[in-house]
């Protein structure tokens, strides 16, 4: 039970017990604003009835050429709405947007290597691991570069992962 | 940086690159360097200069950068060379220095000398979208639209037409411009965009032009929205709010065909299906932040035949969408038959059996899921108690069927908890039966902990609602019982849970309100920094803690969080238009309405107001001990008039209340009620009152500021301290402000003096003040310090002489000492008094020990005063005894709350230790708390790692209920230390001013 919509300015204001979750970042007031400024397709939230937050999925497209693509910026859900899942019709979502309204070849993504849940249920939502990306979160841990391909990319050439790993100053994008 | 690179006013690129770079990498100094030798050879440029004003800027010289940007401004027009890098470098000074005007009067200049130049022009459009001039906006964009005939300018102008509408002055005939013009546009160019066409429709909508609205959308435009259902949900709301409610309902439920689990357009369809307009009339959903939790409804225009064969109707549909619902896990079929049944309620048909089978039915199904009883919440409301419990007693009887997985199990397990705090079995049960859930939620956590075994530290465990809950039943019990060790075992529980995982924000929450009511307000504010809250946040979550800060002697961290949530703000507010001006860019044009309407939400936040005037009265008080000091802080502020400025007229109009209430405890559901203090305290104010609650504090800084004017003058007849003769207004203007301020105390002037007059000759008690007592005081201070001088000037001396020095005197020395004798050791007081004595001697004291200050220095005879008159007059001397035997009197008032403070200070760590674990009847188990800590400590013990795993053993293993207690106690003991080093600077600085009176 479920009421998607696009995220809108206010919903900043009532995000907050989905945010304070540890595991969910507050970003500065520009970074949200210039993705609903950008790209407001790709911002959606999850209401519950009542009227409460379950969670929301935020993200972007960008790329030349074949690396046009979508990107999960972040995807979140309030822990007592949890095991419902949430986050596969927000990522489903994302990706139809990419598929179908903007054509893009790929939606990717990234992930702490050590967060083994996370990498796992986007596996089960078909993500691949496409590379590594050495100390991609503060300098520390490792990322993971997670791809999935779109009815575009009739080869899946997109989603042949790469053998090596890579710095993120190799990074095509943040 | 390429954009900002290019031939400049003739400064080849090669020469301007490096001093780009030293900027971006933040290298200022080296960047002033090349800078000046840049100018040396193009002295007479004005973007060299403006180079120069931008480091000079960062550099933050603020001063400098604004008379060399001036400068390049001056050049720029003489020389008649404008180009764009110039003007957009210049832009960036003048906003970064706040002066958007400069800016905006470049850019025009610039638009009239090189007409028709669209990148100016765009520049130009941005000027006004940062100054907030809509018509301005309009009229520029017009003029775009008019050289290119591009749809974005057109689109430009349309915003700009719907923000004077939405957030300035602009009458709604102004949408029927709009509309022309796009109207035009269309029959030439047609629409390109989609959100050009969203647009289009709104305005149509905001004119209630329903039908052409629908026409369009159906029309070729209506492609322009690719999403089947977004073009529907649209087609759906216009048609609901056209009337035609049938087709309305059709269309619904196309999308529910396509969207089955989807609440809101359910609830969309079922309105619609019943004729009801509740959510489609203007005025709906008037507070987007706090909508409320169920929808309102309007059924009674339905005949009773009419309302039966809708519900049939909806009834069939929704059966249809269980069938053909697919195994996913769409609620919505379930909910949408609870929906039906709470209307046949509100229609006066309800049957509270198909409601209770229909809450059985979605348990079966769902029962397992956190938010189960979150969903079920509305639905329950219109059940009878009775009722309530019959449902909860089938519910008990459903859960001895066998759960699929452990997990599950206690899943359903906790929705049952959760359905019993939901039907108010908390407040109803008799204390043993309620310690006996508390018992079994404890022990249920504790069996379960081995199913989280193997997860993350970072994921939730099964179970970890039900120490929330545990700890919200021992608090209920603190409330019924007034027993320590309940809230002592609240605490403890909470913190176990932290131990076994540090991440539970539920907890954290909980915790920070017990340890504030606990005055162990160091500990609650070190919870609420581990809560990591920054940015929007700030907004929303802050008061869970400033509230208590705020009259707390905590001055270091509440100067923190203040100054972080202001900067926060400010920055915002700097911002928001430059991202405005994005979505423009970016075609997103709703974004661009929905960008200034947040704005505009935020500037009005109340806890903004007031931030911004606590943060000068805490400086106030932090320098109140010295009345130079003071008198620098208060010319900072304008001598106080600052403060006034922010809540005249429309400061206190309007105020939005952003702050996210739902997570708080169910003890002090907003921040200004604690039904743990009882009757006395709570329900001070509500938002309602905020305004007036905040009007008042506004007016402090400036009464403070006239006091120590009126008080200085008043030995030497109407001489300023300075010389220059007292200026009669100063007393004039603080008259009318202790006016506002006994309006504000719900007071005439006089009968405010009568209260007070009552009170100091012994005929009330100052309990009458109650919780206003903090108010009363100021006003008593200020009214004395207008009494000092008015005494020469008015003939209604008299009157007001019921206040003088003497008696403000003993009227703090009434308060302060009252409040001192009522308080029992901190440790076993929970709830205490402290926060208003820190308020009492921190506020209306120290206010009148500035008073005092005042007097003393005016009447003394420094060398650095230029004095005409001569050494003090013959009455002086007795005034002088006066303020003497008045710094005596504050001195020793001061000294007992010292003297109080030391004490508790002194009491052994481990006797306080002590108390604290004694009140959790470790030693007799037969009544009181205590049950559910040993719930705690036994299972502890009795588990084995394998078990557990590692990580959880190990938590265990480090948990120790007697560091908590010393915690507590430490905690407390800061408090009060910061209380009597403030005691005790006080002391000392009226002890030195002893020897000068």
């Amino acid at each position: 039970m479920t009421t998607i919509r696009r995220f809108c300015c206010n919903d900043l204001l009532r995000f907050a017990s989905v945010n304070l979750d540890h595991l969910t970042e507050t970003f500065n007031m520009s970074f949200y604003m210039t993705y609903l400024a950008r790209w407001p397709d790709y911002f959606h939230v999850a209401e519950a009835p009542g009227n409460r937050i379950m969670g929301y999925i935020m993200g972007k497209v960008e790329g030349q050429g074949e690396s046009w693509h979508g990107h999960v910026t972040a995807v979140t859900v309030a822990p007592e709405y949890r095991r419902q899942q949430l986050a596969k019709k927000l990522m489903n979502l994302l990706e139809e947007i990419s598929d179908k309204i903007d054509k893009a070849y790929f939606v990717d993504l990234f992930v702490r290597a050590s967060n083994t849940p996370a990498i796992k249920m986007y596996e089960k939502l078909g993500y691949i691991i496409y590379r590594r990306v050495l100390r991609y979160y503060s300098g520390e841990e490792d990322g993971l570069d997670m791809r999935k391909a779109l009815s575009r990319d009739v080869e899946k050439k997109s989603v042949i992962p790469l053998k090596r790993p890579v710095t993120p100053d190799e990074l095509e994008y943040d | 940086m390429a954009s900002k690179l290019g031939i400049a006013g003739g400064i080849p690129e090669r020469r301007v690159r490096p001093i780009w770079d030293a900027i971006d990498s933040r290298q200022f100094k080296n960047a002033l360097k090349l800078s000046a030798s840049l100018l040396s050879k193009y002295p007479n440029s004005p973007y060299a200069l403006a180079l120069k004003g931008h480091i000079l800027e960062r550099m933050g010289k603020s001063d400098e950068a604004l008379s060399v940007c001036l400068n390049a401004k001056e050049l720029l027009y003489k020389n008649d060379s404008i180009d764009d890098l110039t003007l957009s470098t210049l832009q960036i000074v003048f906003q970064r220095l706040d002066q958007l005007d400069m800016a905006t009067s470049c850019y025009e200049y610039a638009c009239g000398k090189i007409p028709n130049n669209l990148e100016l022009m765009m520049g130009l459009f941005n000027c006004y979208v940062r100054e907030y001039s809509f018509v301005k906006q309009q009229q520029i964009a017009i003029k775009m639209y008019k050289i290119v005939g591009e749809e974005r300018f057109l689109l430009w102008a349309v915003c700009s037409i719907q923000l004077q509408v939405l957030c300035g002055n602009g009458g709604e005939k102004l949408l029927l411009l709009a509309e022309g013009l796009l109207k035009k546009h269309i029959d030439s160019h047609s629409l390109h965009e989609p959100e050009a066409l969203t647009v289009y429709i709104s305005l149509l909508e905001q004119q209630s032009k329903f039908g052409n609205a629908l026409q369009i959308l159906s029309g070729k435009l209506g492609s322009l929205i690719m999403i089947d259902v977004d073009r529907l949900r649209i087609q759906g709301r216009l048609l609901a709010r056209a009337g035609d409610y049938a087709a309305a309902a059709d269309i619904f439920q196309k999308v529910l065909e396509l969207c089955p689990d989807d609440w809101e357009c359910f609830l969309d369809y079922l309105g619609c299906l019943l004729e009801d307009d509740s959510s489609w009339c203007n005025g709906a959903n008037s507070d987007p932040i706090h909508p409320s939790k169920s929808v309102d409804c309007k059924l009674a225009h339905l005949s009773d035949e009419v309302f039966d064969s809708r519900i049939l109707i909806a009834s069939a549909f929704v059966q249809k969408l269980f069938a053909e619902a697919s195994t996913d896990s769409a609620r919505c079929p379930y909910l949408a038959n609870l929906e039906i049944e709470r209307r046949k309620f509100l229609f006066g048909k309800g049957d509270d059996d198909k409601l209770i089978e229909a809450l059985i039915q979605y348990f079966f199904r769902f029962g397992h899921l956190a938010c189960f009883s979150a969903d079920v919440e509305v639905f329950l409301l219109i059940l009878t108690r009775d009722k309530k419990l019959q449902f909860l007693e089938k519910l008990m009887e459903i859960r001895e069927s066998p759960a699929t997985t452990a997990a599950k199990a206690l899943e359903k397990s906790l929705t049952l908890f959760k359905i019993q705090e939901l039907v108010g079995n908390f407040f109803t049960l008799p204390a043993s039966d309620l310690e006996g859930l508390a018992v079994q939620m404890a022990e249920m956590y504790c069996q379960n902990l081995p199913l989280s075994k193997d997860l993350d530290v970072q994921e939730s465990m099964h179970g970890e609602d039900l120490l929330s809950m545990v700890s919200n039943i021992l608090v209920q019990l603190f409330w019924r019982t007034k027993h320590l060790g309940y809230l002592v075992e609240s605490i403890m529980v909470l913190e176990f849970g932290l131990a076994v995982r540090r991440y539970v924000w539920q907890y954290k929450v909980l915790l920070l309100h017990l340890y504030s009511h606990l005055g162990a307000l160091s500990l609650a504010y070190q919870w609420y920094k581990s809560l990591d809250v920054k940015n929007i946040l700030l907004e929303t979550v802050s008061h869970h803690i400033l509230p208590q800060m705020l009259t707390s002697p905590l001055w270091v961290d509440l100067g923190d969080l203040l100054r972080d949530y202001l900067r926060f703000m400010d920055d915002h507010f700097r911002e928001s238009a430059d991202l405005t001006f994005l979505a423009y860019r970016h075609r997103n044009y709703s974004k661009v309405i929905e960008f200034v309407q947040f704005k505009e939400r935020l500037q009005h936040s109340g806890q903004y107001l007031m931030a911004k005037i606590e943060a000068p009265i805490l400086q106030l008080k932090q320098n109140a001990d010295n009345i130079k000091d003071e008198e620098s802080v208060l010319k900072s502020l304008k001598c106080g008039v600052h403060s006034l400025e922010l809540s005249s007229e429309t400061g206190c109009r309007f105020l939005s209340f952003n702050e996210d209430l739902q997570i708080r405890p169910w003890w002090t559901p907003t921040y200004d009620k604690n039904y743990l203090l009882g009757h006395k305290h709570h329900i001070k104010r509500t938002t309602a009152n905020v305004p007036k609650a905040i009007e008042k504090r506004s007016l402090l800084p400036r009464m403070i500021y006239l006091s120590i004017q009126c008080a200085s003058s008043s030995l030497k007849e109407n001489m300023a301290t300075n010389g220059s003769m007292f200026d009669p207004k100063v007393s004039l203007e603080l008259k009318i402000l202790l006016e506002r301020y006994a309006k504000l105390l719900g007071f005439p002037f006089q009968d405010a003096i009568e209260v007070l007059s009552a009170i100091s000759s012994g005929r009330n008690s100052s309990e009458a003040l109650s919780s206003d007592l903090i108010d009363w005081m100021n006003f008593a201070v200020f009214l004395n310090a207008w009494n000092i001088n008015s005494n020469e000037l008015g003939p209604d001396k008299d009157a007001c002489r019921p206040v003088s020095l003497h008696i403000v005197n003993s009227l703090l020395e009434k308060c302060i000492l009252e409040k001192l004798r009522s308080m029992g050791p901190l440790i076993s007081s929970p709830g205490s008094d402290l926060p208003l004595l820190v308020q009492l001697v921190t506020e209306p004291l120290a206010w009148h020990s500035l008073v005092i200050q005042s007097r003393v220095r005016s009447a003394l005879p420094s060398g650095k005063k230029k004095k005409k008159g001569g050494p003090a007059e013959p009455t002086n001397s007795q005034l002088s005894q006066e303020i003497r035997d008045s710094i005596q009197s504050l001195c020793a008032v001061i000294e007992e709350v010292a003297n109080w403070l030391r004490e508790q200070i002194k009491s052994p760590l481990d006797g306080n230790v002590e108390i604290i674990l004694s009140s959790l009847g470790l030693k007799e188990q037969n009544e009181g708390p205590g049950k559910v800590f040993q719930i705690l400590q036994t299972s502890i013990s009795s588990m084995n790692d394998a078990e557990l795993g590692d990580r959880i053993s190990q938590a265990l293993k480090s948990w120790s209920h007697v560091d908590i207690a010393r915690k507590i106690v430490t905690g407390q003991s800061t408090v009060l230390s910061e209380f009597l080093q403030i005691c005790e600077l006080k002391v000392k600085s009226l002890q030195a001013l002893k020897l000068h009176a």
